[in-house]
């Protein structure tokens, strides 16, 4: 293709590519930016835990102007089949939010005032309910139910406790789907916070808040196994068509917009996880990094390796505002973009969710609060070149 | 009288009376032999040897024989992927159910599978899987060669001798621990029925699908209820489509008022107890009776599938005995002392690899461990983490078999 290019052609791209790139500057300028808290924990023990976490709510502005009074509803991640282990690391410490951290949160959001809480993520290929998914995962419901009044759980995989899926549209159209049907849980909310794990992620490169959101979607409708015209009663298996497009979603769902887009998963995942956020705001983002893993987003990707012990925990306001933090934190670049680690074979999230308006990923324009990056820092990035220097390319490449 | 003999089956090729000399230092002293495959030089000379003949269809006396399924994960002929049940995952065979039920019904025999290779052909890990998919749960598997491997072993070659070795080695790993045999279910929901007639179907199934979720059953004939029979049970299930007979249902709902809980439907005829809220299974409807409570199924029970399911989370995960990280598919087996002071589980792991970094944990508050494997003659070591009123066992990598001794 380049061999055909006129010097016309190609200076019609570069100015094109320079209009982009102004446009992005001017609505990277405008796009909101606050303030994001950084606290240093070294362990899920509650006594280090609890008024680690709400410091790090009050340097953000306290968290009782966000949920007092409010239905707050609590994306986890629990991502993958719960059988398995990195090693017999349980999940908690390497790429499940930990229970404990899920525990602080709720109780500082029942202290502060939160009318409801419900807890919620798309167990993987199972209607059970998402307390008996997490005593399957090893871990103990009854703290975080008890941690505050009128704590809930709900696997959103499916129709749940619903009636209706609850349809919600991505205000500024979308860059892959209009707009998705979800579990009711997810509009039935005055507040929505993410609260993920900081990770490496082998399609999208980062899992932050953001990221997380992307198991919001039932599988009964955007899974392998959705139903054809209407969604499907039992999820089974995961989002592959949200990965590579090689199926749409229930026709009774707002369908992909172009069908002829990019099918590589490096651009579908990072839009898809940028229409999500859209569609669905986050209004508190937490980043549990006290314990987790690196190599990827689970143990059954390939080069996941080892269990490792940031002891930090990232909140904010604004999900990019947050991710970006929590990148920086890592030892990425937040800046970075398709090409540059942790995005070698993907687009940044982070500048997708920056295009549309979410937030500025520009840790100039971010007040950090509590500890500061640099005394943080766990670098990730290092540990992944000395990684790929190590291991054979198959498993990374 | 119960068999203590090790059932193998002639094969059919070994025409020759030498092979029997392939038996020696092996624990098989039972040739079963299908009409015509042993000769009968080979029977003299067996007999000579103290050898017990004898045949699939007339066991020695304190053995009965079941058909069996060939254990594994099921896959469907030329394709790579193995068979998937309802959820996905993959279908298990095992006769670890059947082995329970027979020796139930028959509590002075021995039951011996009778399953041959699947599609004739088995690869080598599979058959100390198979011996201990039998012996784990009391009876025996009649060990059986494939066409190719018994050709193999009676040709002297190398490779074949050392899977009979394993096999043999895997036979007599059980014979070895009588003591295990004395050891009962440790079981948290309770089947009830006499899964026969019109019954067998769903309590047969029931049983086999509650094994599949790692779940701990025990198996109750309901014309053998004692007053021990639901000893240390969390649940019943009571599926049989008539309802229970009196005394049955006077001893089942005794059960319920000291604390348990009855799974059971419309079969059971009018709905026990009294009207309950605050509880919530999708297709039930919540009743409480004395300390316990019944979840009574809105419509007529009939899909094992759903009922197993269903059951396990009626009871709740919380009171899982057994659970699996890093397993695959993976069945266990729950046995204790009966001083309750030990305890012996088994784990059975159906792909052929086997397991690596496997975690398992076992409810109750054992203190030591050791794992014992097909694969040598000393216990290994394992990493335990205490937990309240639990520990979690991280294995070594091991094959298709493992058993962890455990004391309080």
């Amino acid at each position: 293709m380049h061999g055909n290019y006129t010097r016309r052609d190609l200076l019609k791209a570069v100015s094109a590519g320079a209009l982009l790139a102004g446009a992005r500057l001017g609505r990277a300028a405008a796009t909101p930016a606050e303030p994001v808290a950084i606290a240093k924990c070294k362990t899920y023990d509650p006594a280090e835990l609890m008024p680690a976490m709400a410091r790090m709510f009050d340097q953000i502005g306290g968290l009782g102007r966000i949920v007092k009074g409010k239905t707050v509803s609590v994306k986890i991640n629990l991502t993958g089949a719960y059988t398995y282990r990195l090693g017999y690391a349980p999940l908690g410490d390497s790429h499940y939010t930990h229970p404990a951290v899920i525990a602080a949160a709720v109780s500082l959001m029942g202290k502060a005032g939160a009318r409801r809480i419900r807890i919620l993520e798309s167990a993987w290929a199972t209607t059970d309910p998402l307390d008996e998914y997490l005593l399957l995962a090893g871990m103990e419901p009854r703290d975080i139910e008890r941690a505050a009044p009128n704590v809930e759980f709900e696997n959103t995989n499916y129709l749940g406790k619903g009636k209706n899926y609850s349809r919600l549209m991505v205000p500024t159209g979308g860059y892959v789907y209009p707009g998705f049907d979800l579990n009711h849980a997810y509009e039935e909310c005055d507040v929505f916070v993410s609260l993920s794990k900081m990770k490496e992620h082998a399609t999208a490169g980062f899992t932050g808040t953001m990221k997380n959101c992307f198991g919001m979607a039932p599988v009964t409708i955007y899974g392998s196994n959705a139903g054809v015209d209407d969604p499907a009663i039992q999820p089974g298996g995961g989002r592959q068509p949200f990965h590579t497009g090689y199926r749409q979603p229930s026709k009774s769902a707002p369908q992909e917009k172009d069908m002829k887009s990019s099918r590589q998963d490096g651009y579908r995942v990072p839009r898809i996880v940028a229409d999500l956020v859209s569609a669905r705001p986050i209004h508190l983002a937490i980043n549990d990094g006290v314990r987790t893993m690196t190599g990827g987003e689970g143990p059954w990707i390939r080069e996941a390796e080892k269990v490792v012990n940031p002891g930090v925990i990232v909140a904010g306001t604004n999900p990019v505002n947050t991710d970006a933090v929590s990148m920086a934190v890592m030892g990425f670049d937040p800046m970075a973009d398709r090409g540059t680690p942790p995005f070698e074979t993907c687009d940044s999230t982070l500048r997708l969710a920056e295009d549309v308006g979410i937030g500025t990923r520009d840790l100039k324009r971010i007040e950090v609060a509590g500890a500061q990056i640099k005394d943080v820092l766990f670098d990730f990035a290092a540990l992944r070149r000395e990684r790929r220097a190590r291991l054979p390319q198959g498993r990374w490449g | 009288m119960i068999s203590g003999l090790t059932p193998f089956r002639w094969p059919a090729s070994w025409k020759d009376p030498s092979a029997l000399a392939l038996l020696a230092g092996t624990p098989f002293d039972c040739l079963v032999c299908e009409a015509g495959a042993a000769p009968d030089p080979v029977l003299a000379q067996a007999k000579q040897k103290g050898l017990t003949i004898a045949g699939p269809a007339s066991p020695p006396a304190g053995a009965l024989i079941a058909e069996g399924v060939w254990p594994g994960v099921q896959m469907a002929r030329g394709q790579a992927a193995a068979s998937s049940g309802p959820t996905g995952n993959p279908w298990v065979d095992s006769n670890g159910w059947k082995i329970r039920l027979e020796s139930a019904r028959n509590p002075a025999s021995r039951v011996w599978v009778d399953a041959k290779p699947k599609d004739g052909r088995a690869l080598a890990a599979s058959y100390p899987r198979a011996v201990a998919d039998a012996a784990a749960y009391g009876g025996r598997w009649i060990v059986t060669l494939d066409d190719q491997l018994a050709g193999d072993i009676a040709q002297g070659k190398a490779d074949a001798l050392a899977v009979w070795k394993r096999i043999a080695g895997a036979a007599r790993f059980f014979n070895d621990r009588k003591a295990w045999s004395g050891y009962a279910p440790a079981a948290v929901l309770g089947i009830v029925s006499d899964f026969s007639g019109d019954n067998e179907f769903l309590g047969q199934e029931l049983l086999n699908l509650v094994a599949r979720t790692n779940q701990q059953s025990g198996i109750i004939l309901k014309d053998k209820v004692s007053a021990s029979s639901f000893a240390g049970l969390r649940a019943l299930i009571y599926a049989d489509g008539k309802p229970p007979a009196a005394s049955l249902r006077s001893q089942i709902m005794a059960f319920v008022q000291s604390g348990g809980t009855l799974i059971t439907g419309p079969n059971w005829g009018p709905a026990p107890g009294t009207p309950a809220s605050g509880q919530d299974q999708p297709g039930y409807a919540w009743r409480v009776a004395g300390k316990g409570r019944v979840a009574f199924a809105q419509e007529a029970l009939g899909d094992p599938y759903a009922l197993a399911n269903e059951a396990v989370l009626i009871v709740s995960h919380r009171y899982d005995s057994v659970r699996f990280w890093n397993a695959g598919s993976a069945g266990s087996y729950f046995t204790a002392a009966p001083d309750g002071k030990r305890a012996v589980v088994h784990l059975l792991f159906y792909t052929d690899r086997g397991a690596t970094s496997v975690t398992v944990r076992v409810a109750g508050n054992y203190r030591t461990g050791k794992l014992w494997t097909l694969d040598g003659p000393e216990p290994r070591p394992i990493e335990m983490d205490l937990q309240t009123d639990a520990v979690e066992l991280h294995l070594p990598t091991v094959s298709q078999y493992a058993a962890a001794e455990l004391e309080a």
